[in-house]
C-alpha cells in the first residue's frame, strides 16, 4: 500500500482547506483531481511533510508521516508544479546534487544523474546551465531529480505542463512505464484530464476539502452514473425538467444532442417514458461511453 | 533534446544511506559556485593581501638587524605582540574584504533559493531546516574562516618558525586560543549577518548592496550619535566598533572605547540569535499565510 490517509484535517487559519479526508491508495499511477482550491497541493505537501496536519493519521510507503517524515523524504521523488532550479549549475551537476541530498554517495549520484538526464531526454543538453533551459527542458530536469534516487513513490504536480504535444505525449509514456513495469508508484496531480486518464488506472477526486471520489476510474464511471445521448424532436424544455427532478444531470451539445447522466439505479425506460409523457419523439438513443471529464463533472457537480 | 528514454529506465542498485552530516553537499556547493562568479577568484586572492604583509613584518621583526638601513625606528611598530595578531583581525581591509566576498558569492545563498523556488526541492528529500542552513552557513564560515582564522594561525607559526624558539609561544600561551575562539566568533557573527540579509529578499543584487549599506549605516549611526550625545555607548551601534571592542577584550589588549567590552558581546551575540530566530521562520519548504 503506497498511501493510507484517516481523517487528515488541515486548515489555513479559518479557511478549511482538508476536512476529514481518508483514503487508501494501492501500488500504481494514481490521478489527484478536483477543481482549483479543492486542496489537491494542500494534500501533496502534507504527504510531503511540508504542512502538518490539524488531525488525522497519514502513512506513506508503509511509514508514518509524523515520526518517519526523513524516510519517506528519502524514498518519495516530487516533482513541483513550479519552475524551480537552482542557478549557476549545469543539469548534471544540479540532478546529482539533488541525489546527494538525497542520501547517494557523491560519485554515484553523477553517474545516476547522466542516467536520468537520458532518460528524460536531455543526455545532450546535460551540461548547459539550467539557467538557459526552455520551459520544456525544465519540466523534464524536475522530472529527473524526482527520479535520480529511484524513488519508491513519485509525486508529480502538473507534469505535462509547459510541454509541446510531443514532449507531452513522450512524458506521458514515460510515467506511464515507470509506474507499470518499474514498479515506482506516481500520485499524479494535473488538470489536463486526457493525462490522467491516459497513465493512471486509479483517480482520487477532492471537491471542497472533501473526498468526492475514490477508486479505478473504471469503477468510478460504473458507480457514479450511466450516459446517454439523445436526439429528441419537440420541446424540451418540460422533458429536460421532469429528468433533473428524478435525479439526472442533462446537458444539451450545440449539435442539439442530449446527454443524459442518470444515477447508477436508474430505469432508463423511464427516460421513454417521460419522452411520452411529454409527447416527443426519440430518435436516437445510445449509451455513451463517458469520459473522465464527465466522471468529474459529476462527482464535483461543475459544468 | 535528444529522444527520450535514449538510455532506459533502470533502478539503481545502491543504498541511500543517512549522512553524519547531512549540511556538506551544501556547504560544498555553495562554495564551488562562489568560485564560479566572475571577479570572485580575484577578490579573493587580494584578500591575501594583508597576510602577506604580515608574515613580511614577522620576517622583518626577526631580522631587524639585516634591515636596520630600511626600518630605523620601527621597532615599535614591528613589534609581534598579541596586538599585532589583533590588529591583524580587526583590520578594515579585512573586513571590507569579507563583505565583498560575501556580497558576491554570499548574498544568493538563501535569496537565490527562494526566487527560483528551490527551496522545496531541498525539504521534499531527507534535510531539516536545521541541515539547511547549516549548510549554507557553512559556506559563510568557510570564507571568513580562510580570511581570518587560517592566515592568524599562520602568522602564529611563521613568527615560532622565524624566531626559531618557542619563547614566544611560551610567553603568550593564551594566545592560540584568542586567535582561535575571536575568528570563531567573527564566523558565527559574519554567518548570522550575512544570511539574515539574504533571507530577506529574492534578490541577490538587493542583498549584496544591504550587506554594505547595514554595516556602513551603523558605523554611521555611531558617529551621528556619537556627535548628539558624545558618550561613548554609541559605538554600541556600530558593527564595526563592536567587533574592536571585543577584539580587545579577547587579545587582552587597550580598550578602543570606555565601556565594558561585554556590552559589545551582549550586541553582536543578540543579533546572532535574532537573526537565526528570523532565518528559521523565512526558510520554509512551502510558505504558509495563516
Amino acid at each position: 500500500m503506497s498511501i493510507e490517509l484517516k481523517n487528515i484535517h488541515f486548515s489555513y487559519g479559518k479557511v478549511k482547506a482538508l476536512n476529514g479526508i481518508s483514503f487508501t491508495l494501492k501500488e500504481g499511477a494514481t490521478g489527484l483531481l478536483g477543481p482549483n482550491g479543492a486542496g489537491k497541493t494542500t494534500l501533496l505537501k502534507i504527504l510531503l511533510g511540508f504542512l502538518k496536519p490539524d488531525e488525522g493519521e497519514a502513512r506513506v510507503l508503509g511509514y508514518d508521516l509524523k515520526t518517519e517524515k526523513k524516510l519517506i523524504r528519502q524514498l518519495v521523488g516530487y516533482m513541483p508544479e513550479d519552475e524551480c532550479f537552482i542557478p549557476g549549475m549545469d543539469a548534471v551537476s544540479f540532478t546529482a546534487y539533488m541525489g546527494e541530498l538525497s542520501g547517494m554517495p557523491r560519485q554515484e549520484a553523477m553517474k545516476r544523474a547522466h542516467e536520468v538526464l537520458f532518460y528524460v531526454g536531455l543526455g545532450e543538453s546535460r551540461y548547459r546551465l539550467v539557467d538557459t533551459y526552455s520551459a520544456g527542458m525544465k519540466q523534464r530536469l524536475k522530472l529527473a531529480q524526482a527520479l535520480v534516487h529511484d524513488p519508491k513513490l513519485l509525486f508529480l504536480d502538473e507534469p505535462t505542463s509547459n510541454l509541446d504535444p510531443a514532449g507531452r505525449q513522450e512524458i506521458l509514456e514515460l510515467i506511464g512505464e515507470i509506474a507499470t513495469s518499474k514498479n515506482i508508484s506516481g500520485l499524479i496531480c494535473s488538470h489536463i484530464l486526457a493525462d490522467i486518464e491516459s497513465i493512471c488506472d486509479q483517480v482520487v477526486i477532492i471537491n471542497k476539502g472533501e473526498i468526492a471520489a475514490v477508486g479505478r476510474i473504471e469503477d468510478l464511471r460504473m458507480i457514479n452514473y450511466r450516459l446517454y445521448e439523445l436526439k429528441i424532436k419537440g420541446e424540451i424544455d418540460n422533458f429536460k425538467k421532469e429528468l433533473k427532478a428524478a435525479g439526472c444531470r442533462v446537458e444539451e451539445t450545440e449539435d442539439r444532442i442530449l446527454k443524459v447522466y442518470t444515477p447508477s439505479d436508474f430505469d432508463h425506460l423511464e427516460i421513454f417514458r417521460t419522452a411520452a409523457r411529454n409527447r416527443l419523439q426519440v430518435r436516437q438513443f445510445v449509451r455513451s461511453q463517458s469520459s473522465l471529464e464527465d466522471l468529474l463533472a459529476k462527482v464535483v457537480g461543475v459544468d | 533534446m535528444t529522444t527520450i528514454r535514449e538510455e532506459g529506465y533502470h533502478h539503481w542498485g545502491g543504498q541511500l544511506a543517512e549522512r553524519r552530516w547531512t549540511f556538506w553537499p551544501i556547504t560544498r556547493t555553495g562554495i564551488r559556485q562562489a568560485f564560479q562568479r566572475r571577479r570572485f577568484k580575484f577578490l579573493f586572492a587580494s584578500s591575501f593581501l594583508p597576510a602577506v604583509a604580515y608574515a613580511v613584518g614577522i620576517y622583518i621583526s626577526e631580522r631587524l638587524e639585516d634591515f636596520k638601513f630600511m626600518a630605523q625606528g620601527a621597532e615599535k611598530t614591528l613589534q609581534v605582540n598579541p596586538g599585532f595578531f589583533k590588529s591583524y583581525l580587526t583590520l578594515d581591509f579585512i573586513f571590507f574584504m569579507i563583505l565583498f566576498l560575501m556580497a558576491l558569492g554570499g548574498a544568493g545563498l538563501i535569496a537565490d533559493d527562494f526566487r527560483y523556488k528551490a527551496v522545496q526541492l531541498y525539504f521534499a528529500r531527507p534535510i531539516t531546516r536545521l541541515d539547511y542552513i547549516l549548510g549554507k552557513a557553512g559556506v559563510v564560515v568557510f570564507f571568513v574562516g580562510l580570511l581570518t582564522l587560517v592566515p592568524a594561525v599562520l602568522l602564529l607559526v611563521i613568527k615560532l618558525l622565524f624566531s626559531g624558539s618557542f619563547k614566544f609561544f611560551l610567553h603568550y600561551p593564551w594566545l592560540i586560543l584568542s586567535i582561535i575562539f575571536y575568528s570563531l566568533f567573527l564566523m558565527i557573527f559574519f554567518t548570522a549577518f550575512v544570511l539574515l540579509l539574504s533571507s530577506l529578499s529574492r534578490n541577490r543584487d538587493y542583498v549584496a548592496a544591504l550587506i554594505f549599506a547595514v554595516y556602513l549605516l551603523s558605523d554611521i549611526a555611531r558617529g551621528i550619535t556619537s556627535l548628539i550625545f558624545h558618550s561613548p555607548y554609541s559605538a554600541l551601534f556600530s558593527i564595526k566598533a563592536n567587533l574592536n571592542q571585543v577584539a580587545a577584550a579577547f587579545f587582552l589588549q587597550k580598550f578602543p572605547y570606555d565601556y565594558p567590552w561585554y556590552l559589545s558581546f551582549l550586541v553582536l551575540s543578540i543579533f546572532c540569535l535574532l537573526s537565526y530566530v528570523v532565518i528559521k521562520q523565512k526558510v520554509r519548504g512551502v510558505e504558509v499565510i495563516r
